[in-house]
């Protein structure tokens, strides 16, 4: 056995952590506040379609992956207190007035005849967003300092790669016409140049730079 | 522009396939096949006995009742996900009980899993039987804590009696995973009536007309889901109230007897109008 009084380094050689990130605390928090907002809106839409749709196994799919999301908000409500913010309501926002827009359209849809537009909107347009803005904040927030919101993020990741895989089979199982392809392309086409506009989930430098000016910041 | 999607989704929304066969509550009662009786209650018939030589009959058309009320209660805590704001006005909800009825839309969707795959087992098909949707109604009330009453503490405390009976008939009849499932489902039950209890109790807590009225809608949902004594402590109630595991969900003793005098009201009630069309 090693000798348990030889001093050994703070890191092992195989702990590659690093102190820097690309983060303050309040651009991870406002980060963090847009993305609980986000998953709100989408807990809540997925609750409320679950009564409008006649297809059982998307019925049963929708408040399935509903709770995962409100799950989600959760825990980005209590991490915006550990990110100095007292009033999780306060940073509970948007990201910008085009984020508002594209929920808005997202969850306009209502008959029963409409599961291919809820699903579309949601698993080939909201989700992809989240997935890349999520793993953004990943890949460039501090691995030590901001550890805590790399944990939640990596536990929203895994079930946001599972509810997409879910989505899209259902998507894909949906799609049997010529029309259908038209269909659910067109949606994609409308909510994705809504989600361009408001530069993702998070706003511009949802996946890029954070030093990017925010819409209502350029407008000012 | 975009126009947003209604709050309160009337019943008459509510998406099925083409399987499903749904009919009213008025078409229910005024059934003169099962005049007397209600619903499942009919059904079902006095007593749940497993000698009984219709039993495996009564357990299926049970099963697919549970199977469409589980259908329901999924669309019900999910259109609560959606209908009120987050916020503390009479017409708001907290964050909390939001994420509340989130987790329940969870479990209702495992239980619609367990029930249609339980159903098949027992040789039902989808929409052999009639659905009938009072339970979404009670879903459908515009005041977030007289819905939470009715549906958690009214209609998700009648499911942990059903699961009860049907645990034990799955016991009775040697079925190890209709017992088996059942007490998962009874489990999620109880935690769902103990939501409904809390969220009473928390949001009421200042305000205890609120509360009485809500516990008045409460008991309207429990004598109408005990119809024709459908559900009571009687020796021939097809359905026993499982006082055990209501006590567990947040029910005082006082409150469990007061739902097995509706139950003998109800069954007495119905007696009489049996009596009277004789």
């Amino acid at each position: 056995m090693a000798d348990p009084k030889k001093p050994r380094p703070a890191f092992a050689p195989w702990d590659r952590r690093e102190l820097p990130g690309a983060f303050t605390v309040e651009e991870s928090a406002r980060r963090v506040g847009n993305y609980k907002w986000v998953e709100m809106r989408l807990f809540e839409a997925l609750g409320g379609w679950v009564a409008t749709v006649p297809e059982l196994d998307v019925k049963m799919r929708l408040g399935t992956h509903c709770y995962k999301h409100a799950w989600h908000a959760e825990l980005w409500h209590k991490r915006l207190p550990e990110l100095r913010e007292m009033n999780p309501d306060r940073l509970t926002l948007p990201a910008n007035d085009d984020i508002v827009a594209f929920m808005d359209a997202m969850t306009e849809p209502e008959g029963p005849d409409k599961t291919i537009e809820k699903l579309v909107g949601v698993y080939r347009v909201l989700i992809p967003h989240k997935i890349a803005a999520y793993t953004y904040h990943l890949n460039n927030t501090s691995t030590i300092t901001d550890a805590p919101t790399i944990r939640s993020l990596k536990f929203a990741l895994q079930d946001e790669f599972d509810d997409w895989r879910d989505g899209e089979m259902l998507i894909q199982s949906l799609i049997e016409s010529e029309d259908d392809v038209r269909r659910a392309a067109d949606h994609q086409v409308r909510l994705e140049t809504l989600m361009v506009k408001a530069g993702g989930v998070a706003g511009p430098g949802s996946l890029g730079d954070p030093t990017v000016p925010t819409a209502q910041e350029v407008s000012v | 522009m975009t126009s947003p999607a209604k709050r309160i989704l009337p019943v008459e929304e509510l998406a099925r396939d083409e399987r499903f066969v749904r009919i009213g509550i008025d078409e229910r009662f005024n059934d003169p096949r099962t005049a007397g009786r209600t619903g499942t209650a009919a059904r079902v018939g006095r007593g749940f006995k497993p000698e009984s030589r219709n039993a495996p009959d009564r357990a299926r058309a049970l099963m697919h009742g549970i199977f469409v009320g589980e259908i329901q209660a999924l669309e019900g805590a999910g259109r609560t996900c959606w209908d009120f704001e987050v916020g503390t006005g009479p017409d708001d909800v907290p964050f909390e009980l939001k994420l509340d009825m989130a987790r329940q839309c969870w479990d209702e969707s495992r239980h619609c899993e367990i029930s249609v795959k339980l159903g098949e087992w027992m040789g039902t098909e989808i929409g052999e039987f009639a659905e009938s949707t009072f339970l979404y109604e009670a879903a459908c009330n515009p005041d977030p804590v007289l819905r939470l009453t009715g549906v958690n503490r009214a209609l998700e405390g009648l499911a942990i009696d059903v699961f009860n009976t049907m645990k034990e008939f799955g016991a009775a009849t040697g079925d190890p995973v209709l017992e088996f499932c059942e007490d998962w489902m009874l489990a999620d039950e109880v935690t769902h009536v103990k939501m409904g209890s809390d969220w009473l109790r928390r949001i009421t807590e200042k305000d205890p007309d609120r509360r009485a009225k809500a516990l008045e809608f409460q008991k309207v949902v429990d004598k109408l889901f005990s119809g024709g004594g459908f559900r009571g402590e009687s020796e021939d109630s097809p359905i026993k109230l499982a006082r055990r595991f209501r006590e567990l969900a947040g029910f005082t003793s006082e409150e469990v007897d007061e739902i097995s005098d509706i139950s003998r009201q109800a069954r007495a009630e119905a007696e009489a109008r049996m009596a009277a069309r004789a």
